[in-house]
């Protein structure tokens, strides 16, 4: 979940995407997209490509042995790789709503005109998508911790009982959601106020002119128009989810009982812990398929908003 | 823009470079099979002069013992230069199993922990230096079971040990007084089971700490027992032995004796605060307590393990490390010279011992009469003598390859057990059918 | 900024009491956003030992500077800065002005390979980088770039979200503006740089932040491409006081928090941008 992903559809245009209709000379072209193609074939074509050949083949003491599309085959009957899909698709559905959700009603919350020091609260609330990882798990550790933690303690405080929030499989699934909605919150938020600020005065205006309350204006006139810059974020929080790995690698390392593993965090322990890198490559050309099928729902989404 | 010539030069013969080193590495199929490399005869070692310069990795307490050592040792070695780096502990391995498969970018010696070593000599048959010629005359001073973690098949030697993780009990002295326990009647776990229920009946006080994301104890059971995860080669997650260790965890979760508490810094809190009573771990364990809880002086004491039967071994293995050469060091003479000078001999051992409290596998150290010494945060107890007399009675027991597939899905049947409450028997045998699949495997029986 | 309610003066007692639930909602979504950094902070002014109490400490001690001095012994914090910065700054130039041209490209060119490069771009972003890492790295050793800065910086230049992001702010730029530079004789490098970059500064500004933030952040690939302590970048130096049977948390706290100064710094000062460039003119009422 690291950096936003596919900027490029939700946001796109009104307008068609440029017919690049400059009939210039193609050495032209490559003088701009050179360097960055060549980049591509240095350093991607071969690490690219030799993650898919190895995604049919297997080692065995050094040695290396094609099977087709064995490698594949395995995840269906791997019970490990199904939870992780299982737990993926449980963090689709629930963190990321709540996530985007949050951050609206933040956004529209720092959109106020009254508000001072709005570039103060945005960086604070921007703050935890720039924490280092190390920080960030040991943070979370000692918030987290059942005895003594400061969520605990605050729990306590209130009259609830202790949370076991790492060391039980269900707790350390909502402690994983709870601790992404943290980071990522604030950084949806910023890039939905932005939103919220391209949009022209006159709108909220003519909204107030005909009488409608602040709330039923979002609601009717602004929420409408803000829909690309939504569905932004929702397209890279969910490719940033079917790529999770940092969190919940310095969370919880996938566990407990495999509550929190990943596909990338599978994908990582069948690789460097097992040294079984034939099915990890595999499992990667997985992911890649599951993201490119994001993808294309989401453009059929886009497709849609466009007809309206 | 200046830097577009430049850059695009240094592109250009980036790119010719890597064509061709690409066609060869795939021709190569990367690491490759084979055999491993000799390290060479015993002659040219015996008076042979060693130069030049050697990078080693390691971390933690290991990397400043070495950075301590390597300066005496290049003042016995003239023209020579030994490069410590500290690379961390939590990534070491990415970073070393990358530079095996890449087969190139490794230091000349590296620091594997011992239950490691086979999985690495297993997939990277060829990456290694086989040191048989040179080392294997040192068979005989090391620790059992350590030297059994660096051989392989026919005996090949493919690193040599340097610290053991002899297993005890450390004990609260005060919690066990208070409920009129004594620690030297822990003859089997079953004495300890009884004793944590009147510990925590007296004090309210649980009896030990595990956590949730690993397989607990359950690895230091099983070698106690003489085995891990593979017998033969074969799937060894359900034997009796195994069962019996599950079962009495089970029994310990079951008495409401586990606290469980998230990670290192978990285990170190609650031991810190008091939360459980015992500590079943290894010798290195002293120095966290001398490091983390200095207020707590006096109020420990060590005690062997408790045994399956009354008559059994009393001890077991966590931790330790061996220094390995990988075969694409340059200068593996200069890295044998360091390790022999580091590891072999009683002097340097008992050094580290004192400053940077890593355990000895070589055995004549364990003579020194430092370990003898009474150890004022143990309340007078000479601990070290302790762990030094049940360091000779560990088990030697079987790595394998698979060993971190094992673990995954041992730790998913402990889990399932501990926090689901299935039963150990049951879960035992579904993880052995699935690691049989898994792997390819027979199962023992 | 948006002037929503500009119009009125007077200020109905209601509204402000909907003013102060605003406040107050804002502030307590700031403290939950703010509490593990006080918490770093915090135990930056702790011994490792006191952060092991149950609970642990939640006022500042008086270790920090104990701790400052530790850091700068045990892994040369000023030296890891240093180098941190040089590649972070390296980096985003390079890779902020090849991502610029390569969207530039992309968007006001056809031309032959344009499909395939989009491509490239996408298979890039959607597949895990863990298993990239075995064979970039055998590429890095083949050409005896182990150890090297550059190894670090030159593999992620091409950054397929950059590219994205400039494409999308280019598809938008006249083509009009283009041609009259055309007619007056400026060749297609100085129009771009002269002409077309300067006004896509926002959006330049959202990719410097983006591109810095990921490679300050970075850890796996510069701990596999450095092999000497001196080269460390902050995040692989900060690794290292994770051992085996010590951890040293309170070094690890204030190294971090320091290491997220310059981070904020480099929003504080380019937020505007930032925050202008994410969108582009791509969301237009």
């Amino acid at each position: 979940m690291a950096v936003p992903t596919t900027y490029d559809r939700p946001v796109a245009p009104a307008r068609a995407p440029a017919p690049a209709r400059r009939r210039r000379r193609r050495p032209t072209a490559w003088i701009f997209a050179g360097p960055a193609a060549v980049l591509f074939a240095l350093f991607f074509a071969y690490p690219l490509g030799a993650s898919l050949l190895q995604s049919f083949t297997t080692e065995d003491a050094g040695a290396t042995h094609w099977v087709g599309l064995d490698q594949y085959r395995r995840m269906i009957h791997d019970p490990a790789f199904l939870e992780s899909l299982f737990n993926t698709g449980i963090i689709l559905v629930v963190q990321v709503p709540v996530m985007i959700g949050l951050a609206l009603v933040l956004a529209v919350l720092l959109n106020q005109s009254w508000l001072r020091f709005r570039g103060t609260w945005r960086a604070v609330y921007f703050l935890p998508a720039v924490t280092t990882l190390v920080a960030y798990a040991v943070v979370f550790q000692v918030l987290l911790k059942t005895d003594g933690g400061l969520v605990n303690q605050i729990l306590g405080a209130v009259g609830i009982g202790q949370v076991d929030w790492l060391n039980s499989p269900t707790w350390a699934r909502v402690s994983l959601i709870a601790s992404l909605t943290w980071r990522w919150t604030g950084y949806n938020a910023v890039i939905l106020l932005a939103g919220l600020q391209s949009i022209g005065k006159e709108q909220y205006e003519a909204a107030a002119i005909d009488g409608s309350g602040t709330l039923s204006t979002y609601t009717r006139v602004i929420l409408p128009q803000l829909r690309p810059v939504v569905l932004f974020c929702v397209i890279t929080s969910t490719i940033g989810t079917l790529q999770l790995f940092d969190e919940n690698y310095v969370l919880t390392r996938g566990g407990p009982d495999d509550a929190t593993l990943t596909p990338v965090v599978y994908l990582y322990k069948a690789g460097f812990q097992q040294l079984d890198f034939g099915y990890a490559a595999a499992i990667a050309w997985v992911v890649v398929a599951l993201i490119a099928a994001v993808s294309a729902l989401q453009y059929v989404a886009f497709g849609r908003e466009r007809r309206q | 823009m200046s830097t577009g010539p430049t850059r695009r030069a240094v592109l250009a013969t980036g790119f010719a470079t890597a064509a061709s080193s690409l066609v060869s590495a795939c021709a190569m199929g990367g690491a490759g099979g084979g055999q491993a490399r000799d390290i060479g005869g015993r002659k040219d070692d015996e008076g042979g002069k060693v130069s030049g310069g050697i990078t080693v990795w390691s971390w933690d307490v290991a990397a400043k013992a070495m950075k301590r050592l390597a300066r005496t040792f290049e003042e016995r070695h003239p023209g020579t230069t030994v490069d410590i780096v500290d690379i961390g502990y939590d990534n070491a391995y990415d970073k070393i199993i990358v530079g095996l498969r890449g087969g190139s970018g490794l230091a000349d010696v590296l620091t594997v922990s011992g239950s490691h070593m086979p999985r690495f000599t297993g997939n990277f048959p060829s990456g290694f230096y086989d040191l048989t010629s040179l080392g294997g005359r040192y068979g005989g001073d090391f620790d059992r079971a350590a030297w059994h973690t660096v051989t392989g098949k026919d005996s090949a030697v493919f690193a040599l040990p340097w610290d053991i993780g002899p297993c005890a009990l450390y004990y609260r002295r005060d919690h066990f007084r208070a409920a009129g326990v004594d620690p030297a009647s822990l003859v089997t776990w079953d004495d300890y089971v009884t004793a944590g229920v009147r510990i925590k009946k007296a004090t309210g006080r649980k009896l030990l700490i595990m956590d949730s994301t690993d397989a607990g104890i359950l690895p230091m059971l099983l070698q106690q027992q003489g085995q891990y995860y593979f017998k033969g080669g074969r799937v060894a997650l359900d034997t009796p032995e195994a069962v019996r260790a599950l079962t009495l965890m089970k029994s310990l979760q079951d008495e409401g004796l586990v606290d469980y508490e998230k990670g290192w810094d978990g285990l170190v809190t609650g031991t810190k605060e008091g939360k459980a009573t015992t500590t079943p771990t290894a010798a290195w364990w002293t120095g966290t307590l001398t490091d983390e809880m200095p207020e707590l002086k006096g109020r420990f004491g060590v005690v062997p393990l408790p045994g399956f039967t009354a008559d059994g071994i009393r001890t077991s293995n966590m931790g330790g490390s061996t220094l390995c050469v990988p075969a694409q060091s340059k200068n593996p003479r200069l890295a044998w010279a360091f390790m022999e000078f580091l590891l072999t001999g009683k002097a340097n051992q008992v050094s580290m011992l004192k400053r940077e409290g890593l355990f000895p596998a070589y055995l004549p150290a364990l003579d020194d009469p430092y370990l003898s010494t009474k150890q004022e945060y143990f309340g007078g107890q000479a601990a070290l003598d302790v762990f030094a007399r049940l360091a000779r009675n560990i088990p030697p027991v079987e790595y394998n390859k698979d060993d971190a597939k094992a673990t995954d899905i041992m730790v998913s049947a402990v889990t399932g057990v501990m926090l689901r409450g299935k039963d150990p028997r049951a879960a035992l045998d579904s993880a052995a059918r699935q690691l049989a699949a898994a792997t390819g495997r027979e199962r023992v029986k | 900024m948006t002037a929503l309610q500009q119009a009125s003066v007077r200020i109905h007692p209601a509204r402000r009491a909907g003013r102060y639930l605003i406040r107050l909602l804002l502030v307590a979504g700031a403290v939950v956003s703010l509490v593990p950094f006080l918490w770093m902070a915090i135990a930056a002014t702790h011994s490792t030992s006191d952060l092991f109490h149950s609970p642990p400490p939640f006022l500042p001690g008086g270790r920090l500077l104990d701790n400052l001095v530790r850091l700068q012994d045990t892994i040369g914090f000023g030296r890891v800065l240093l180098n941190s910065v040089g590649i972070a700054v390296v980096h985003t130039a390079l890779s902020s002005l090849i991502s610029a041209m390569c969207g530039y490209g992309l968007a006001k060119y056809r031309f032959r390979g344009r499909g395939l490069l989009l491509g490239a771009v996408l298979a890039t972003m959607m597949i895990p980088f863990q298993v990239l890492l075995v064979p970039l790295f055998q590429m890095m050793a083949s050409v005896g770039w182990i150890d090297s800065y550059q190894a670090v910086i030159l593999p992620f230049l091409a950054n397929s979200f950059g590219i994205l992001l400039m494409r999308q702010s280019f598809v938008d730029f006249p083509d009009e503006l283009l041609e009259s530079a055309r007619i007056d004789g400026s060749g297609e490098l100085r129009t771009f740089y002269q002409v077309v970059l300067p006004c896509v500064r926002p959006q330049l500004g959202a990719l410097v932040i983006f591109t810095f933030m990921a490679q300050w952040n970075s850890f796996i690939w510069p701990l596999l491409m450095l092999n000497s302590e001196d080269k460390y970048t902050v995040p692989v130096a900060l690794n290292t006081l994770t051992g085996l049977s010590h951890v040293d948390y309170s070094g690890l706290m204030l190294g971090s928090l320091l290491a997220t100064l310059p981070l904020m710094l480099l929003f504080l000062v380019f937020q505007r941008q930032f925050v202008a460039g994410l969108l582009g003119g791509a969301v237009k009422g």
